[in-house]
């Protein structure tokens, strides 16, 4: 007989689960229906069910670091099948953020990104910042003349901003953050006897990674869920039309300061029509996602918690103060343009400076959770 | 009085077509003159036709060939005239298809087999007819006592007296404690019985307990105890003392009959009976106080868990009572491995809820609030029973007392580990209320070990649905042990009768006070004494309640039909009872033995002693007389044997067998009126007499249908064994055993054991009674005609 383990349940972990989504955790009688339906769940150990106890129990320690909450695309055909309405999507997904405010860098960020009375502060955060900047370099007016959004926040002090956010914040932030994941995830998933393979060897993982890139492209994951299948077009649409914009922004950057060619770029440009067209697309996938966030799938499934919301919105802020600052600038309206362009600023650096500590870090812890489940092989590589 | 015999043949229903109707009127025995055919016999016209010959004809018995005696029978009420049913409908008609390629060339289209079933139904009804008398109903000649007494002063006991006093009857409450409420008053808490079933509630039993101080129509002793009840419903005779001390008019102990004895010895006493020795249980105390009728609530006492410490001497020096009883009790579990008895910060959860109720949750160990919490409800050990005598109960206190943890700290956690979480009906919710908690954790698993761990206890517990085996450190651990009927260890009621002073077989219900639940929740094997509460079967406050209605309402149903007469269960009708023609009685004790009420007691030779409204009329005396002196007046040896005489018995048919099936009234006749109502159709070479209870039948009857050339005798009954089913519950046992004792004989004079067995069968497996017909008569084939037949 194997020896006991020592068990703590920590209530306020409990109480935290139910504030990000997690509410209706106490309900589950363990039945395993859960685990039964789900069709993305690996045969050996599936979840949710045990991660449904762990939560109701507290045990933090088996659920943070658990690497199948983040093989969970929340498809909530347990949900829908749950006998007791105890939404186990909806609590693994409480576990991911809460995870991911526990892996944070420093971590009253991550405190502060997840916690609803601070929306203003963190808005308010960049405003200040550009405020600061526009009124340091003497921009703080809206200035004559045809639009060019330059000639308000010159592209160099934008950047000032930027560079650094992208390539020392991100990085030092997030990168704590991955270390921290890695390790955890590693470690536990060997001794739960999830991982076959019990070493970590950096190239291997890296192979790892790239055999997952394909599911990932092609949400053959989320192709797999019924219940929530409406999410899968809305979802592959906005990560395209970030990868996209992140294709447009790498391009312009070069042309601005290796090719010296400044903006604005004549709209026939095939990288501007890229950057429209993810735009668009991103504005399709953001107003999808969130009717289907509101769509009645009874019991309250999948209606998401303050830290899922405000992703979207930061997405749909994003997309609409872009596209209105492109249009009210073709349309000659300074006015609106100037200020529009300073929202979208705004929510830009949101994006850039919160991600290790929003949402959208699943787009590298899960990315990472997968890798390491084709690594460890608790699953195979497709 | 003189019988004047009328004859009513009815042609509805399809009996006209199916059969020759002229011709079965032929077959009415000469001697009864009056004999009808009408078109619809339960028409007001048919109904006028035989009240007209009543009044103008002088007939006072009538035989109704129609219908089944199940049905229709308000219609053909002509009491106090004397009413036999042939049932040629469901009977014969409607369950027999005609054989098509059997019908005559000419005349009526009437199935040869089918007319002679019908025939002799009618020969059968006629001949029973001739034999019933008319009946009085028993009046005792001193006046029921209307009173109840209550035994048990606890929620239950307290709800029974306030729904006799509701319902006008005075009730007494007998309460050996100084006060009443019982165990009740020593709670914090309720589970909830109310919508929406997830709050815990304030103890009702105080307000109970006013109500019942209060009520002018219930007297309430405390510190008295029964020592002898004597009599029968309706007079019941009842000495009472004070706990604990002995009185002169205590039961006597029961001796049990030794290995082998003929008889059964007489108990302590009997020698030098005379009236006023209390040694004798046929004494009586002439300072008794009498009741009607006799609730048993006295309810529930905590199972004893043996400690690790207790010496083994102690259970030696009981050994000697257990030895008179039946098998000697499995030996009492222990629960080392749970520390109970060693760490005080162990305790079952009756302790805990005695401490809940005075106040605030402390460890006994340093009197320091308990902040975590372990409810264990199964000992473990390999095995996922739970302590003995738990039940769903003690899965709702321990979901309760979780609560109380929580409430007396938001800190603090309380653990549940089960292997059966039991919350039946509404419960579900207040399951679900519980587990809403966030510092209620529950598991199945197995525990372990609870050992002390520095300041604290650590409990360790395998198989978890944790999905390994956990440790948790805690301040106390409770014990869900379960709750013993106190009838288990102790007769309790104390009664004068011969068969002993408690109700009998209770090992079969694991101690709990006889009832069938389903069928007849509130009585027990003693008329006149009805069970309520925990006695009866783990209940929380709330069912108790309803269980206590339910007692009280039978109760004083058993007043009121001993007061008409009648019998009370399950014949609640019947206005006979048993007629001993005593000159010739042998005192064999057969009756006064078998009967399953203990109806009966016996005087100083060994005389059966009649106690008519202890009677419910199932005639097992009258199967068991081997004099055949018991008869009922409209049921007895001589009016089942002249139907069984009255069959005719074609001779060197090898095809048509005739056998006789005597079906127990309560279920098989029920069942096989369903087939008909089925049409569904079965062997036409039976011949079915109704009897009130296989145990009823009476040896003699065998032999009247093996002596008339009958081929077989089939007996269906009810299902008996540790799960029985018959609604007497030994008679069908009993038959067993007799037909068992009859196969001997039978071989004996050279005749074939087959040729008498018994079935068992419930109503809802009609559908099987074809067949297992269809089988016997395939044993008789095998076997061949009775030998005897034509002699």
């Amino acid at each position: 007989m194997a020896e006991s383990k020592w068990v703590e349940p920590d209530l306020s972990f409990v109480k935290q689960l139910k504030t990000l989504g997690g509410d209706t955790l106490k309900k589950c009688y363990q039945c395993a229906t859960c685990s039964v339906v789900c069709p993305i769940s690996p045969d050996e150990k599936p979840f949710p069910r045990k991660e449904m106890i762990a939560a109701q129990w507290g045990l933090k320690d088996r659920l943070v670091g658990n690497l199948d909450v983040w093989l969970c695309h929340q498809c909530q055909d347990c949900s829908t099948y749950c006998p007791r309405g105890a939404r186990p999507g909806d609590v693994l997904n409480a576990v991911r953020s809460y995870s991911i405010a526990e892996y944070a860098w420093p971590s009253w960020l991550g405190k502060l990104v997840p916690d609803g009375r601070f929306w203003w502060l963190l808005l308010a955060i960049p405003v200040a910042i550009f405020l600061l900047l526009l009124s340091a370099i003497g921009h703080l007016h809206i200035p004559e003349g045809e639009i060019e959004f330059a000639n308000f926040f010159p592209t160099l002090w934008v950047d000032i901003v930027f560079v650094p956010l992208a390539t020392f914040w991100i990085p030092l932030t997030f990168g704590i953050g991955i270390y921290r994941f890695m390790n955890d995830i590693h470690k536990k998933a060997v001794a739960d006897g999830k991982a076959k393979r019990k070493d970590l060897n950096i190239p291997d993982f890296l192979k790892s990674i790239l055999c997952t890139l394909p599911t990932i492209l092609r949400h053959s994951k989320f192709s797999q869920c019924t219940e929530n299948k409406d999410r899968y077009v809305p979802h592959i649409l906005v990560l395209f039309s970030f990868v996209g914009l992140f294709v447009v922004t790498n391009c312009f950057f070069v042309a601005l300061y290796i090719l010296q060619v400044p903006g604005p770029y004549s709209q026939m440009n095939p990288i501007k029509i890229l950057a429209n067209a993810s735009a668009i697309a991103l504005l399709v996938g953001a107003i999808w996602m969130i009717s289907n966030r509101l769509k009645d799938r009874g019991e309250n499934v999948g209606k998401g918690s303050y830290f899922d919301w405000s992703l979207l919105v930061l997405v749909l802020g994003l997309v609409v103060t872009g596209g209105l600052s492109e249009l009210t600038r073709l349309a000659h309206l300074p006015a609106l343009a100037y200020p529009m362009y300073f929202a979208h600023l705004v929510f830009v650096f949101c994006l850039f400076a919160y991600l290790p500590f929003s949402k959208l870090a699943h787009l590298v812890y899960r990315t990472l959770a997968m890798a390491y489940s084709r690594y460890s092989e608790r699953e195979p590589c497709e | 009085m003189e019988k004047k015999l009328g004859v009513y043949i009815c042609k509805g229903c399809g009996l006209g077509e199916a059969l020759d109707i002229e011709k079965l009127e032929k077959k009415v025995p000469p001697k009864v003159k009056i004999r009808k055919v009408h078109p619809i016999l339960c028409s007001p016209e048919g109904v006028d036709l035989i009240k007209n010959d009543m009044e103008n004809e002088g007939v006072n018995t009538v035989v109704i060939a129609a219908c089944s005696r199940r049905v229709l029978w308000d219609v053909f009420d002509f009491r106090p005239a004397i009413t036999e049913r042939v049932n040629l409908r469901e009977g014969v008609v409607w369950s027999h298809k005609p054989r098509e390629d059997a019908m005559p060339e000419e005349g009526p289209q009437v199935d040869e087999w089918i007319q002679e079933m019908a025939q002799d139904y009618l020969r059968m009804g006629i001949a029973g007819a001739e034999k019933i008398e008319p009946t009085e109903p028993y009046k005792p000649e001193e006046e029921i006592n209307k009173r109840i007494m209550v035994m048990g002063g606890g929620v239950t006991g307290l709800s029974a007296a306030l729904e006799v006093a509701k319902a006008g009857h005075e009730a007494v409450v007998i309460e050996k404690e100084t006060k009443v409420g019982g165990f009740a008053t020593k709670m914090r808490k309720q589970t909830p019985w109310a919508y929406p079933y997830e709050d815990l509630q304030e103890p009702v039993i105080e307000q109970i307990v006013k109500e019942a101080e209060a009520n002018p129509k219930i007297t309430i002793r405390t510190e008295t105890e029964v020592a002898r009840v004597f009599g029968a419903p309706g007079l019941y005779d009842v000495s009472f003392k004070a706990p604990g001390t002995e009185s002169k008019w205590d039961i006597p102990a029961p001796v049990e009959a030794a290995e082998g004895a003929e008889a059964p010895p007489q108990p302590p006493g009997a020698d030098e009976a005379t009236p006023d020795n209390p040694a004798n249980i046929l004494a009586k105390d002439p300072e008794a106080e009498r009741f009607g009728a006799i609730i048993l609530a006295t309810g529930w006492k905590p199972y004893e868990l043996k400690k690790e410490a207790e010496e083994p001497a102690e259970a030696e020096g009981e050994a000697p009572k257990e030895a008179e009883g039946e098998a000697p009790k499995e030996e009492e579990p222990t629960y080392e491995h749970l520390g109970f008895g060693a760490i005080p910060d162990v305790v079952t959860n009756v302790a805990f809820e005695e401490m809940a109720g005075q106040g605030k949750i402390l460890r006994l160990s340093d009197g320091k609030p308990a902040g975590s919490v372990a409810f264990v409800q199964c000992p473990g050990q390999g095995s996922d029973a739970d302590f003995p005598y738990a039940s769903s109960i003690t899965s709702m206190v321990a979901l309760k007392q979780a609560k109380y943890v929580r409430e007396d700290n938001p800190d603090a956690k309380a653990y549940i580990f089960y292997q059966h979480m039991r919350t039946l009906g509404q419960n579900e919710y207040f399951y679900k209320s519980i587990q809403q908690d966030e510092g209620i954790f529950l598991t199945k698993g197995d525990v372990v070990s609870v050992s002390q761990n520095g300041d604290g206890l650590v409990l360790e517990a395998n198989d978890t649905l944790l999905g390994e085996n956990i440790k948790v450190a805690v301040d106390m651990v409770v014990l869900g042990t379960g709750m013993v009927p106190v009838t288990r260890d102790d007769p309790i009621l104390n009664l004068a009768y011969r068969q002993g002073p408690g109700f009998k077989d209770l090992d079969l219900f694991d101690g709990y006070a006889d009832s069938n639940f389903i069928c007849f929740p509130y009585e027990t094997r003693r008329t006149g004494i009805y069970v309520a509460g925990c006695v009866h079967r783990a209940l929380g406050i709330q069912e108790c309640r309803e269980d206590a209605t339910g007692a009280a309402l039978k109760a004083i149903q058993c007043l009121e039909s001993a007061n008409r007469g009648v019998a009370v269960h399950p014949r609640s009708w019947d206005m006979t009872f048993p007629d001993f023609f005593f000159q010739r009685c042998t005192q064999c004790k057969r009756c006064t033995e078998e009967c399953p009420f203990g109806a009966l007691d016996d005087d100083e030779k060994g005389t059966p002693l009649t106690n008519p409204t202890r009677c419910r009329r199932c005639g097992i005396c009258m199967g068991a007389c081997p004099e055949r002196i018991v008869n009922f007046s409209d049921y007895s040896i001589d009016s089942i044997g002249s139907m069984v005489k009255a069959i005719d018995v074609p001779e060197d048919d090898e095809e048509k067998l005739r056998v006789l099936i005597l079906a127990c009234e309560n279920d098989a006749y029920p069942a096989l009126d369903i087939c008909g109502l089925n049409r569904l159709s079965y062997n036409a070479h039976v011949r079915i007499i109704p009897v009130r209870c296989l145990g009823s039948v009476n040896v003699v009857w065998i032999k009247d249908a093996l002596s008339k050339g009958m081929d077989g005798i089939l007996m269906v009954g009810c299902k008996f064994g540790d799960d029985y089913q018959c609604h007497f519950i030994k008679g069908s046992e009993l038959a067993d055993i007799r037909m068992d004792k009859i196969g001997e004989a039978l071989v004996s004079l050279a005749l074939e054991k087959e040729r008498v067995q018994q079935i068992q069968i419930a109503i809802d497996e009609y559908d099987k009674l074809p067949g297992m017909i269809a089988e016997f008569m395939e044993v008789i084939h095998g076997v061949g005609p009775n030998p005897f037949k034509g002699f």
